[in-house]
């Protein structure tokens, strides 16, 4: 007992632990809670896209459809296959799961203590654990010891592996503006600047959100659990709560990367004007900055929904190709060309670096220098990216891919036909 | 207790290179009960058997212990996403034999349920055929427009889907009041609905790459494995039964035959799109030839038990997803000795293997698609 | 396969991704509410049509109460499937002039639902529109056997749970 309180009382764990844990706890409830709720989101949003109505008997408007389906997962058999590899078939979603709880230590929230906590490699910390999220799957896939599990396993280890290097390299272009790696330093350096980095760097932000659905299993990257090719992919095998906890790991993924992209290029919490209508500092401002965090977030989270349900779903050489041949070189262009153009405005002054108590800042002094930046990046940035794009893929299919020849059929109007009649 | 056996099998999955998937006869996307086995080198497919018969009824079997009347109702359960079609095959084939005249207007009706039929049959092939390639909203989309015709039928024949009302000699009942301006409203509206899936599916980056070039059958390949129906008209063969021996009416009505240039996954999508368009201009023409026949008879002089004389028939006609065949043989009693089917899936389905060596797995799928079978018409 | 060169307006539509944002249009419109077409089935029962095949009747009189089938065993020759099963009798009675006559009356009727696929020939056939095939179409039963319906059944029809909240 003794030594229980000597830890508690330690600085370091009261820091990082004992302060931290209301915070901890509201976070994932909430996120799972909202993890939970995505899924209604889904149904809701795919019905109303398909002129449906989606979830409706379970409570007004089916509002409790995920507690019936959590009810139903949880009281479901839990069923492992006879061959399967008994540890691995059972630890491998709980890797998925924790592997994308962890993540959310480091997201932004909100200002002060909404956020968990601040890491200053925070960018770093979050590419290093999610990519840990692939390990469960691929384990669950080969432990089924079946072979569409397999075959899903396979296909995500490859898509992972390709789409994590695309986003990675997407967030090098805000970070050279931001010149921090820490989360809520990114959020902070937009707020001074006044800019959200998606002005300054869109080619990146296309390339994150593509990666990020590729990421997160989503279509029209979903191959890993196609549903058409390769019945449920990695978790064929699994059922009830294992299988849920797959199904908590990937709609938690899917809010996260929307949380990042919200952070990293929509300015977080931050919203123009937000200063004006409450203190910093205050709970009411608090409370507008995690409000403004979540719809930001939903709208990302909504491109996601609304993309999955319009597209058709690619092939795996083509998602391939997609990641190495397009993305990866434009990621790598974009660094280049956002180098050079920062390099430029610093030669001709109208960006400075201004040292901050948390470390170097780059702020552009007056708004001749964003507007510089802007014109930049949309003038000089995205024509020298597609070029190169286009010199990289000029032979390949998906580049020279043209509409077929339309079926032609006699030039004969409908009026024409029916004056005979 | 198991564990030698998972040694063996774990050391033989190691070592061979290639790996056998049966996809099927349980798998979403086999179109019902198909059996697939590939044989796989990492995805790529490298050989392709498929086995049928999980849904074999016995149906032509049925047929030689039933009288001419009550074969009709098995026909609705062939090919079951276009029962009219089989029915109008089956009674022309026993008019056909015995000799019996149906009347204009009937006809005409015919025709007009037959191409509803076609396109409610293209609607649920483009529906289940994106959802394979992964778009599932325009499934709902296509089941939508096709709700609209089911209406109809149920209007019309009592029944959704094994639709059955056409009968030896004519039809059983006369159109109900409505039926015109039903199917006019549902032509007015096919046209732009068909516009938007097009501007879903035509131009999608996504959807050409998995459609141009995959799966292509050249014409002389195509003719050479008996296929028919839009597959055939996509390698670039114009060959269409309802101009080449046109039954009903046919060969008073305008129409074109939309055909393919490639042979690709991606000409067969729009061959049976304008297969659509001109089934619409069909049966518009017809409703207007209809409204001067209106008051009139729709069933012919048929005898009490249809004993047609000996002899042996074979009739075809164009069903959406081909040449539907049927070869009959008359001793002439009440019950035909022999009654074969030539069924389109079924032969289409051969070409399967032709086009899917080579590609990936997901291309197998989209593939068994594009041919578009319905396994109750492949086994019968 | 010579295709024609790519116009300046197809590279332009590529590259600003137009092909992607059409579709995603054409989606988004149909969020609107009046797109939406599900009809809510235990809620609203749809309205079939007039010729609807579905369950089947068996008529009475509807002066005397009677059955309006007089045993002709035309159903049952006329069903492909051989499923109704009618069992007939010749009664003797007297008619109002005092003679005796013979008459055929129904004995027993049996229907097996399990494998009637709804062509319609019987009530086709029915001189007295006797046997009918009506509008219902809730079929659903707990127990195999229960499919087979009995003569009362015919004339009552089955009693099905109605769900609604």
């Amino acid at each position: 007992m003794e030594l229980f309180w000597t830890i508690w009382n330690h600085p370091i764990v009261s820091e990082y632990v004992v302060r931290r844990l209301p915070t901890i706890v509201i976070v994932l409830f909430v996120i799972l809670t909202v993890a939970a709720y995505l899924v209604y989101a889904e149904r809701k949003v795919s019905a109303f896209i398909q002129a449906r109505l989606g979830p409706m008997r379970v409570g007004p408007y089916g509002l409790l459809q995920p507690l019936a389906d959590a009810l139903k997962l949880l009281s479901k058999e839990d069923i492992i296959p006879a061959r399967a590899e008994r540890s691995i078939f059972v630890i491998a979603p709980m890797i998925s799961v924790v592997a994308s709880l962890v993540v959310l230590a480091v997201i932004p929230f909100g200002p002060g203590r909404a956020t968990i906590t601040d890491v200053n490699i925070g960018v770093l910390f979050i590419l290093a654990v999610s990519s840990v999220g692939v390990l469960g799957i691929i384990l669950g896939g080969w432990a089924s010891n079946s072979k569409y599990p397999l075959l899903g396993a396979l296909r995500s280890s490859a898509q992972m592996v390709s789409y994590e290097v695309a986003i990675a390299l997407a967030l090098v272009g805000p970070l050279m503006f931001a010149k921090t790696l820490s989360m809520v330093g990114l959020i902070e350096a937009q707020m001074t600047d006044g800019v959200w980095y998606v002005l300054y760097q869109p080619v990146a932000f296309l390339i994150f959100l593509v990666g990020g659905l590729a990421e997160t299993n989503r279509a029209p990257f979903d191959l890993p659990e196609a549903e058409s090719e390769i019945v449920a992919g990695y978790h064929t095998e699994y059922s009830g709560f294992r299988w849920a906890l797959y199904f908590v790991a990937e709609y938690t993924n899917i809010v996260i990367s929307a949380a990042i992209a919200a952070t990293v290029f929509l300015g977080g919490w931050h919203f123009p004007g937000l200063t004006r209508l409450a203190e910093p500092g205050t709970g009411l401002y608090a409370l507008l900055a995690v409000l403004i965090f979540a719809v930001k977030v939903f709208a990302i989270v909504y491109c996601f929904i609304w993309f999955r349900w319009t597209f058709p779903r690619y092939r795996y050489d083509q998602l391939m190709s997609l990641g190495w041949k397009w993305l990866i070189p434009a990621a790598l262009a974009n660094i280049l060309v956002t180098g050079a153009v920062l390099v430029l405005a610093q030669h001709l002054g109208l960006v400075e670096t201004v040292r901050t108590e948390a470390g170097e800042r780059l702020v552009s002094l007056w708004p001749w220098g964003k507007l510089f930046l802007i014109a930049a990046s949309l003038l000089i940035g995205v024509p020298i990216v597609w070029i190169l794009l286009a010199v990289i893929n000029r032979r390949s299919a998906d580049f020279n891919l043209r509409v077929q020849r339309q079926i032609r059929l006699p030039e004969r109007g409908e009026e024409e036909i029916f004056a005979e009649v | 207790m198991h564990k030698p056996e998972i040694a063996i099998t774990r050391e033989r999955l190691l070592a061979a290179r290639e790996m056998v998937l049966n996809m099927g006869p349980q798998h979403p996307s086999t179109h019902g009960v198909l059996r697939v086995i590939l044989k796989l080198d990492g995805e790529t497919v490298i050989d392709l058997d498929c086995d049928i018969g999980y849904l074999h009824r016995g149906v032509e079997k049925i047929c030689e212990n039933r009288t001419y009347v009550h074969i009709e109702p098995y026909f609705d359960r062939l090919d079951y996403v276009a029962a009219v079609s089989n029915d109008l095959c089956y009674v022309e084939t026993v008019e056909k034999i015995a000799g019996i005249e149906v009347p204009e207007k009937a006809k005409y009706i015919r025709v007009i349920l037959t191409e509803l039929q076609r396109i409610a049959s293209h609607l649920l092939w483009l529906g289940t055929h994106a959802m394979d390639i992964g778009a599932v909203t325009i499934f709902l989309y296509a089941f939508r427009e096709r709700e609209e015709i089911l209406k109809i039928f149920e209007n019309y024949f009592g029944a959704r889907l094994t639709a059955n009302a056409f009968r030896i000699g004519g039809l059983q009942y006369d159109i109900y009041d409505g039926f015109e301006e039903q199917v006019r409203a549902f032509c007015r509206i096919l046209p732009e609905r068909l516009k938007e899936y097009e501007t879903i599916l035509n131009e999608n980056r996504i959807w050409l790459q998995r459609t141009v070039g995959i799966g292509i059958l050249t014409a002389e390949e195509a003719k050479d494995l008996g296929v028919t129906g839009p597959v055939l008209r996509a390698s670039g063969v114009k060959w269409d039964i309802r101009k080449a021996f046109p039954y009903e009416v046919y060969d008073q009505v305008e129409f074109e035959i939309p055909v393919g240039e490639n042979g690709d996954t991606y000409d067969r999508y729009l061959v049976r799109m304008e297969e659509m368009r001109q089934s619409r201009l069909i049966i518009l023409q017809c409703l207007d030839k209809l409204k001067k026949l209106h008051p009139g008879p729709v069933l012919g002089k048929v005898p009490k038990v249809i004993r047609p004389p000996v002899g042996e028939v074979y009739h075809s006609i164009e069903s959406p997803k081909g040449e539907l065949g049927i070869y009959l043989v008359s001793n002439g009693t009440a019950f035909p000795e022999r009654l074969r089917i030539r069924p389109p899936s079924l032969i289409n389905l051969q070409a399967l293997k032709k086009m899917a060596i080579g590609h990936l797995v997901a291309d197998v799928v989209a593939l068994i698609g594009s041919i578009d079978i319905v396994l109750g018409e492949v086994d019968r | 396969m010579a295709e024609p060169r790519r116009t300046w307006k197809q590279v332009l539509s590529r590259f600003l991704l137009l092909d992607l944002i059409k579709g995603l249009l054409v989606t988004f419109k149909y969020q609107a509410p009046k797109h939406c077409y599900t009809e809510q089935y235990p809620l609203v029962r749809p309205k079939v049509a007039e010729r609807f095949r579905g369950a089947p009747r068996l008529n009475l009189d509807p002066e005397t109460g009677e059955s309006l089938c007089i045993a002709c065993n035309l159903c049952a020759i006329a069903c492909p499937e051989d499923l109704i099963t009618v069992v007939e009798a010749v009664r003797e009675y007297v008619d109002h002039e005092g003679k005796t006559k013979k008459k055929r009356v129904l004995v027993d009727y049996t229907y097996d639902t399990s494998r009637c696929m709804f062509c319609g020939h019987c009530q086709d056939v029915c001189p007295t529109y006797a046997i009918e095939l009506t509008q219902e179409f809730e079929l659903a039963i707990y127990r195999r056997k229960d499919f087979v319906w009995s003569w009362e059944m015919l004339e009552k029809g089955i009693e099905q749970p109605i769900y609604t909240r």
